[in-house]
């Protein structure tokens, strides 16, 4: 007899997603289906969606229309394994936190309010910060590190958290070429490893180098599929070439 | 000065039952609202709370008209006031177009304003000075259950929430994301802060009580990059200054509110000039560090940063 197990479900299935600011659509029904261990871009003009979608599927945004599903079962929010990653600016550096507290934040979904830190959790909280290159700074104050070291302790902190889809709202944002560099590469060992990567994108260039797969944007899905295909030149056209449809 | 002297200065406030509950009140109150504190200065609320404490006099007024000059009552309708007002705030901010800060600034003052004419139908003759700057001398057993209960019920529910706090302040779309329930959180806090100042009214006053919720977590904030310090050394330094305040406001004969702020702000000042990290004065110290830090950096950049996360084995 097959059990439900035995079908292969896509990580992430979304189907007829429409969500409105103020009862104006943003994104209008999309359907997109993603399996694991994809880097996947989000394109699109100023006013496109990306945000509004990785806001969605993090359990930010209540959808309209439309259902997402992860692991074939309805989003809700507080699933440890998924990890959204704010953008840079919503981030309070100042915060008395250091690297290693800010991976330990990682930990609290499996600890729930009262369970002590154990043996377990410090190892995975070792374990990430040695993945990410983080072990000689992890004492710092999250400020005094450099744009791209900041951007891998959040990295750290959702591997921490053993999260399966990570949601990183413009991570390239500010960041120079060596940081960039860095961080692309930590996300494609992070892909490697089975994990599927959203990452709402600005810049078209270099796009093929960064993500396999791409999702076109422009209010509603104008394509997906492999990087290449998806920024030919006539979907472009189609997605910057005319003004976003609005409703 | 010989050590004599200095016992007998130190022992003499003791000698009063009135003293004696008057620092008792004030290190319970030092200690729990320079906790909460913490929690005020990262969530960006000192405004707010200030606010807040502004909007406690109309319900003072009210209760002094209905029962009396009773300290049960008097804090009762402290709270019941700074409570509509925080979470009438919060009510407005959400289903109209103002913002929260515009909200509870509206509030609290046509509060205030509505206190200070309520105060004068108040059938005992209430002295305003009282409220306004506080008088700890004046506690009594009534005050002083009040500071235990506040401080009991404050240090429970932070300590309790301290991991869903942490998220909620640090960034609240990831605290929403992984399922908390942010204005709840931040409803909870709100009427933390407004018992706080209640339990801190007899001791400082309306205007000054704000004093003890901001400075110790403040200097504490200068001092340290961990939490759970800032957390502790907030309410130590809230609780030791409350105390020196008090001795130094029963020997030259001021005002105890006004001395314990000034105490705090003493060590605020310090911390600022001093503050080994984020003192101003330090900062010929820190350029050498930040020299270390770009060298560092530096040499990074020719190998370290480049070399990255390998496949887990």
């Amino acid at each position: 007899m097959k059990t439900l197990e035995a079908i292969p479900q896509p990580i992430l299935g979304i189907s007829d997603l429409t969500v409105s600011y103020n009862r104006v659509p943003a994104i209008h029904h999309l359907t997109i289906t993603l399996d694991s261990g994809h880097c996947v871009g989000v394109f699109g003009p100023n006013g496109a969606g990306k945000s509004t979608l990785i806001k969605a599927i993090a359990g930010l945004l209540e959808p309209e229309t439309g259902s997402i599903l992860i692991k074939g079962r309805p989003q809700r929010r507080g699933a440890a394994f998924i990890a959204y990653m704010p953008q840079r600016d919503a981030v309070d550096w100042d915060f008395p936190v250091t690297v290693r507290g800010l991976v330990e934040m990682g930990r609290y979904p499996h600890l729930g309010l009262f369970a002590p830190f154990s043996g377990r959790d410090r190892e995975a909280v070792d374990e990430a910060l040695e993945l990410f290159q983080l072990g000689p700074v992890s004492h710092r104050q999250i400020k005094a590190l450099s744009g791209g070291q900041q951007q891998r302790a959040f990295l750290a902190r959702a591997w921490a958290q053993e999260a399966d889809i990570y949601l990183l709202d413009e991570p390239f944002a500010g960041l120079d070429r060596t940081s960039g560099d860095a961080l692309a590469k930590a996300l494609h060992a992070l892909r490697d490893r089975g994990k599927l990567l959203l990452v709402s994108h600005h810049s078209l260039t270099e796009a093929e180098a960064l993500f396999d797969t791409a999702i076109l944007l422009n209010g509603e899905l104008v394509a997906q599929g492999p990087t290449r295909d998806v920024l030919s030149s006539v979907n472009l056209q189609c997605a910057y070439g005319t003004a976003v449809y609005s409703g | 000065m010989n050590l004599h002297t200095i016992t007998n200065a130190l022992s003499e406030p003791f000698g009063y039952a009135f003293m004696q509950r008057a620092f008792l009140s004030c290190a319970l109150i030092g200690f729990t609202n320079g906790f909460l504190g913490t929690f005020v200065i990262l969530r960006r609320q000192a405004l707010l709370a200030d606010a807040l404490s502004h909007s406690l006099l109309p319900g003072v007024a009210v209760a002094a008209i209905f029962v009396g000059l009773s300290p049960g009552g008097l804090l009762l309708g402290g709270l019941v006031a700074a409570m509509m007002v925080a979470l009438g705030g919060q009510l407005i901010a959400r289903n109209s177009r103002l913002k929260d800060e515009t909200a509870v600034a509206s509030l609290y003052i046509i509060a205030f304003a509505l206190g200070i004419v309520l105060i004068r139908f108040s059938k005992v003759r209430v002295d305003l000075t009282h409220f306004l700057f506080g008088n700890i001398l004046g506690v009594g057993d009534g005050d002083l259950w009040i500071a235990y209960g506040a401080a009991f019920i404050t240090l429970t529910t932070l300590t309790l929430l301290q991991r869903q706090l942490i998220i909620t302040l640090f960034d609240g779309a990831v605290a929403r994301a992984s399922g908390i329930r942010v204005s709840l959180i931040e409803t909870l806090l709100m009427c933390l802060i407004v018992l706080g100042l209640v339990a801190s009214l007899q001791a400082v006053g309306v205007l000054l009580s704000i004093g003890l919720l901001i400075l110790p977590a403040a200097t504490a904030y200068l001092l340290t990059d961990s939490f759970p310090k800032m957390l502790w050394s907030g309410a130590l330094i809230g609780m030791i200054c409350s105390v020196a305040g008090l001795f130094l406001s029963y020997h030259a004969n001021i005002s105890s509110g006004p001395c314990i702020i000034l105490v705090l702000a003493l060590l605020l000042g310090t911390a600022y000039l001093f503050s080994p990290r984020y003192g101003i004065l330090m900062s010929s110290r820190r350029r050498g560090h930040l020299h270390d830090e770009s060298l560092e950096r530096w040499e990074g950049h020719q190998g370290h940063d480049h070399h990255l996360p390998g496949p887990r084995e």
